[in-house]
């Protein structure tokens, strides 16, 4: 047979099945329940989509199964649901983060000159070493007073602001600048010091172009000048930006988590994972412990208790919504959807994860780095040997992914108790998703996300009104998951080795 | 060999070695490129070519010697590090991206905005059969569409050099003449290291050989002597020498 009428055959197959599965569920459940059901599916299954995105195109690109991705997605759902409700902590260690950055930013300027000097042999395996140890060293000594905690629970202050009569109070104060100044200072030395260590300093095998001044001079020069910003408002901003429209305070919040979660998976794929890329099983070890330290990190800053963020105001006034235009105008928390009543925040995460399907799309098929990607999917040493650095692509996905999750995190944050744990079932479901709907495949992530979504609801609709437990849902993805595999060993969108 | 390295060399190994796990695959090659000609690697199959092309460009890298390229020393460099200096790979098996199409896969091969642009017009005289498969994917192409594929490749960039392993592996006769007059064309504006299991072939096209053989490299010289060598020839390359009809016998096996 030929490939494409084969196709065509599976296609239909496919289609007709859907087809008949709907019929039935629209027969047995009735409207309402139905088209209920079926958007609070899609609600998950674009969690499950943001999610298990992340971990499709990691896996496909390095083969990497990424095992605290659902604590990225935690992650995410933290920090922005700090930047929301408690400026205070992340206003509090801005400077020290800019400082740091911009002492390693300064690499490609140091670069060219570290490495073309002429040292014994001893010195150049011993430098990179020791300044990573004093590196480390200036970086806990920078922390050394700060009090983090208590900038971490100083008291959900927008939560207060409609009970409490001046919430403002309870926003702890930040260090005098008198004392505060050397902490900056230092890390930036360390970040420094990081730099020196990894541009190899008299390495032969290292190569570094001297470059003008005016290509490597603005980075480190920009995250100067953040640097001192974020010092100067170190005071102000977390006033300023719980007075902000609720609307833009989220949407900084929503930013917040997507950057947060670009630059830590950065962080992670270079100083824990590139290490390990000849031993594969030790990556899926090393991600599995990373998540128990993020969590216990976690529980530290926040204590292991479960918060409510609330909704941000265009999904929250009282009332119910006719049409979409009027909750445009009104921001009601529901919405009349063919004579049901649906909360409207679930409709903004169903776009945020059709949004975020369509924007992968265009990346894969049409810019330069989607074609690097699927080039590198196939084989990177080819893609090697055309002259691109895969080592850096290879990081820039893995920030893509966890900036994802994170993305999902802040995403879920409004309707999802926010604690440690939150990650744990959208990390399996998404491992689920990624088998389903094939490895390496995006389409595929998002068809199976869809599935399991609607399985989830579906399942747990069913398990009411028949009262049965709750177990049969959790267990519905598991078993599409085995018919799948029974099927298409290789997933549903997924290439045959 | 000298060791010395005259000007007119593009490219020098000297006494490279390179273990690929354990295997000691290089035990001392050593050969030089000069400049603006085909230099061809010569030897039987697992002698070492593929791995000694792979050791230039740091893919293998060599544990020791030294890869001399337009008078920088390049040895233990990244693989991207290298390619950028102006060396173009035409890998054995061909292997294009299949995943993505014609186009794309000459796009990807830019080093800057713009490199495809200015050769598109020398590359499809070269290959006019592209320009028509514009949008296929790479795993729509047929092997000597592959092939061609894999060559124009390398000619996006601004390369200096060409790395080219075996052009003629499993094409049908019309396309290895095709295939050399493509080699032929491109020797006149940049210098190309070939490693062709075709005698005949690399015959036709190098002015220099080198003799690769079990990891060493015993001799090189000008190609026109090594024609009139016979027992040379046969000491070193009997088994995988062919003639003319054994190559059509076997393309005919294959399909």
């Amino acid at each position: 047979m030929k490939p494409k009428t084969k196709k065509i055959i599976t296609l239909s197959i496919v289609v007709l099945v859907v087809l008949v599965i709907t019929l039935l569920l629209y027969k047995v459940a009735g409207k309402e329940p139905f088209i209920r059901t079926a958007l609070s599916g899609l609600t998950l299954g674009s969690l499950f989509f943001l999610v298990a995105a992340g971990l499709t195109l990691i896996f496909g690109l390095m083969d990497v199964l990424n095992f605290a991705h659902g604590s990225m997605f935690m992650l995410g759902a933290y920090m922005g649901w700090q930047l929301y409700t408690n400026p205070t902590f992340i206003f509090a260690l801005l400077p020290h983060l800019l400082a740091f950055a911009t002492g390693v930013m300064l690499l490609p300027l140091i670069k060219p000159t570290l490495v073309r000097m002429k040292l014994p042999e001893k010195w150049v395996n011993a430098i990179p070493k020791i300044t990573l140890v004093l590196a480390l060293l200036l970086a806990v000594f920078s922390f050394i007073g700060f009090d983090i905690l208590a900038y971490a629970k100083t008291a959900m202050v927008a939560a207060s602001i409609a009970t409490a009569g001046n919430p403002f109070a309870e926003i702890t104060p930040q260090e005098p600048f008198a004392t505060y100044w050397i902490r900056p200072v230092l890390i930036f030395l360390s970040g420094l010091l990081v730099a020196i260590a990894s541009a190899k300093p008299g390495n032969k095998q290292e190569f570094a172009v001297r470059e003008r001044l005016s290509k490597t001079l603005p980075v480190p020069v920009i995250f100067f000048i953040l640097t001192i910003l974020a010092l100067v408002v170190r005071e102000s901003a977390p006033k300023a930006v719980l007075l902000m429209d609720g609307n833009l305070r989220f949407a900084i919040a929503v930013l917040v988590s997507i950057i947060f979660g670009f630059v830590f998976g950065q962080v992670v794929e270079i100083t824990l994972i590139r290490p390990l890329y000849v031993r594969p099983t030790f990556i899926i070890i090393m991600t599995l412990g990373l998540s128990y330290v993020i969590r216990e990190l976690v529980q530290l800053l926040w204590d292991p208790l479960a918060y409510q963020m609330v909704r941000p105001p265009f999904a929250a006034q009282p009332g119910k919504a006719a049409n979409l235009l009027e909750w445009f105008q009104k921001g009601s928390s529901t919405l009349n959807i063919f004579g049901v009543t649906f909360p409207t925040y679930r409709l903004f995460v169903i776009a945020l994860g059709i949004v975020m399907f369509i924007f992968i799309t265009i990346l894969m098929t049409r810019s330069r780095l989607g074609m690097i990607i699927r080039a590198g999917v196939q084989d990177p040493q080819m893609v090697e040997a055309l002259g691109i650095n895969v080592k850096s692509i290879f990081t820039l996905v893995f920030a893509l992914g966890v900036a994802m999750a994170a993305l999902g995190g802040i995403g879920a944050g409004p309707f999802l108790p926010i604690q440690p744990l939150m990650g744990d079932q959208y990390q399996t479901q998404g491992l689920i998703t990624v088998v389903i709907g094939g490895m390496g495949s995006y389409v595929g992530a998002f068809v199976g996300a869809m599935i399991l979504g609607m399985a989830r609801a579906f399942g747990d609709y069913f398990a009411l009104k028949y009262s049965l437990s709750t177990a049969i849902a959790e267990a519905s993805t598991v078993i599409i998951m085995i018919i799948v595999l029974l099927a298409r060993p290789q997933g549903l969108f997924g290439k045959k080795e | 060999m000298s060791t010395q390295t005259p000007q007119n060399d593009l490219l020098v190994l000297e006494e490279i070695h390179t273990f690929i796990g354990q295997f000691h695959i290089l035990e001392g090659v050593s050969l030089r490129v000069p400049k603006d000609s085909i230099t061809v690697m010569l030897g039987r199959n697992g002698a070492g070519k593929t791995t000694t092309l792979k050791s230039i460009l740091g893919l293998t890298p060599p544990q020791q010697g030294r890869v001399i390229f337009d008078g920088m020393e390049i040895q233990g460099k990244h693989a991207y590090n290298i390619a950028n200096l102006g060396i173009g790979y035409v890998p054995e098996h061909r292997a294009i991206f299949r995943a993505l199409s014609v186009m794309e896969n000459l796009k990807l091969a830019e080093r800057k905005k713009g490199d495809f642009d200015k050769h598109e017009e020398f590359i499809f005289n070269l290959f006019p059969d592209l320009k028509r498969l514009y949008k296929l994917p790479g795993n729509h192409l047929s092997g000597g569409q592959q092939q061609m594929l894999a060559v124009a490749r390398a000619l996006v960039p601004d390369n200096k050099l060409l790395l080219i392993d075996e052009p003629s592996e499993g094409l049908a006769p019309i396309l290895i003449q095709q295939m050399m007059e493509a080699i032929r064309i491109l020797s006149t504006t940049t210098t190309i290291l070939l490693v062709e299991q075709n005698f005949i072939m690399a015959s036709q096209l190098a002015q220099r050989f080198t003799i690769i053989d079990d990891g060493k490299s015993p001799h090189s010289g000008l190609m026109s002597d090594l024609v009139n060598d016979t027992e040379l020839v046969h000491h070193y390359l009997g088994a995988s020498i062919k003639t003319r009809k054994e190559m059509e016998l076997s393309h005919e096996a294959e399909n």
